[in-house]
């Protein structure tokens, strides 16, 4: 692959590389794994806890981005957000897999250990783009209470239903629907005033 | 808007429910338009969330069987293979046996003596063909050795060039002091290069009249590296730009100066670290 053709793709959205995927050019599925592999692995191992396992759901995350790209809308949706469903779904089900109880949340994802591992392949700008989305989504999460977040990050992060949270926090169903309602309105909010562009 | 469904609304734009709730949110989507709008605005907050998830540089393991499986695809894509069923229908049994057989016998003559003569024609075409393949042949050998000449030279040109540092894109995080103790940053910078990207949280908007001001420090002497704007939550973003290259530096700091900038740092230190 000639260097020229790297520049050229890193340019291209989202939406242009999956159509170049959907026609079967890797080069674009691989300019579309620089730029998120690092997100991807990062919402599985919050997920699954165990890299090496969290590094095979990446993998199969890709995997079926290449074999099913002509399947994406882009009217439907964000190429991230399809992406991050992709991963979400197999991540919950990979950690089902391997436990017979819904994961909790008790390791506190902090970002105390955020990777400063120098990457020779980094886009400065991409990384400072991804930087900024992640301390945003951080700030506006933690100005919630903490009992709204648990119950938002037990949905999505754990995979559990609304009867599975109830049963695990003790609390009734209705003050679970309650917390998760205004917890999700409260983090539009926060994230419209900081200007969150996903 | 039914109330029962309404409470899953919330769990729906978070992927949360069941097979079979999913499917009663999607029949009433479609009836009710008032519901559709409240699961969009519920959505964006949702799909945020994988943003929230620290992210992590992957080994090159993953990457490396996913190319291969993509390869392995690839060529199952290009080798497709024929295939047909041989049935012999009932009009063929009828040329071979039937009463027009000695036409068929004449016809096939005639088709015979044709081919044999296209076959002549053919290889006449074969020849000359070889031949110009011969001389085709000849003339890829000269390239080649051109080409051989040619990649020597770049061999010696490139070893006599010197040697370029990898480029090595750092993070470095960076907190407030004991001004701004809730302030925090980061540095994002290739220390070979002479400019740095930085990402600051947490700073109190200033009233008019006083400005942040960013410091490169090398040694004992800070460097001005650019005023920065922080918006009404305290979140700015600074191109830093530098004579020299950030790994010069040993320290970075934002101090409180008056409007314009200093020459030298005046006013409180609110971020201080070390690069």
């Amino acid at each position: 692959m000639h260097p020229g053709n790297d520049m050229t793709l890193a340019q291209l959205s989202d939406e242009i590389l999956v159509a170049h995927v959907a026609r079967g050019d890797s080069a674009a599925l691989e300019t579309l794994y620089e730029r998120y592999a690092s997100t991807v692995l990062g919402i599985s191992l919050k997920i699954i806890g165990d890299q090496a396992v969290a590094e095979d759901v990446l993998q199969e995350t890709f995997w079926r981005v290449w074999r099913h790209a002509a399947s994406f809308q882009a009217q439907l949706g964000s190429f991230t957000s399809w992406l991050f469903r992709i991963t979400r779904n197999l991540a919950i089900d990979m950690y089902r897999q391997r436990s017979t109880r819904p994961p909790s949340l008790d390791t506190v994802d902090d970002g105390s250990e955020f990777d400063q591992i120098p990457d020779p392949t980094a886009n400065v700008a991409e990384q400072a783009q991804s930087s900024l989305r992640y301390q945003q989504v951080r700030k506006a999460l933690a100005t919630l209470p903490m009992l709204q977040r648990q119950v938002i990050e037990m949905a999505y992060f754990s995979g559990m239903t609304r009867q599975e949270i109830a049963e695990a926090t003790g609390e009734a169903l209705g003050t679970i629907h309650t917390r998760a309602r205004l917890g999700l309105q409260k983090l539009r909010l926060e994230l419209e005033k900081q200007e969150f562009e996903g | 808007m039914d109330k029962n469904l309404e409470e899953l609304l919330t769990f729906y734009a978070l992927d949360a429910l069941t097979d079979e709730e999913r499917e009663l949110v999607e029949a009433y989507l479609i009836e009710h338009p008032e519901a559709r709008e409240q699961i969009q605005e519920l959505s964006q907050a949702a799909s945020a969330l994988p943003y929230s998830a620290t992210p992590v540089r992957p080994s090159a393991r993953p990457k490396q069987l996913l190319m291969e499986r993509i390869e392995a695809d690839q060529r199952k894509r290009s080798s497709i293979p024929n295939r047909s069923s041989h049935v012999r229908p009932n009009w063929l049994e009828n040329i071979f046996w039937g009463s027009n057989r000695f036409a068929f016998g004449a016809l096939s003559l005639v088709i015979a003596a044709l081919a044999i003569g296209w076959v002549v024609i053919l290889n006449k075409e074969v020849s000359r063909l070889r031949g110009e393949v011969s001389v085709l042949g000849d003339a890829l050998l000269a390239q080649a050795r051109s080409l051989e000449q040619i990649n020597q030279s770049i061999d010696q040109l490139n070893a006599e060039l010197p040697q370029q540092p990898p480029s090595a894109v750092r993070t470095i995080e960076f907190n407030g002091t004991t001004v701004q103790p809730q302030a925090y940053g980061q540095l994002i910078a290739d220390p070979n290069s002479t400019s740095a990207v930085m990402v600051v949280t947490g700073l109190a908007p200033l009233q008019p009249g006083i400005v942040y001001q960013v410091w490169l420090i090398q040694g004992d002497t800070p460097t001005s590296a650019g005023l920065l704007t922080v918006d009404a939550d305290g979140q700015g973003v600074l191109l830093l730009v530098s004579d020299t290259t950030i790994g010069s530096f040993n320290a970075l700091g934002i101090s409180v100066e008056p409007e314009g900038g200093s020459q030298q740092p005046t006013g409180d230190i609110v971020v201080l670290g070390d690069l």
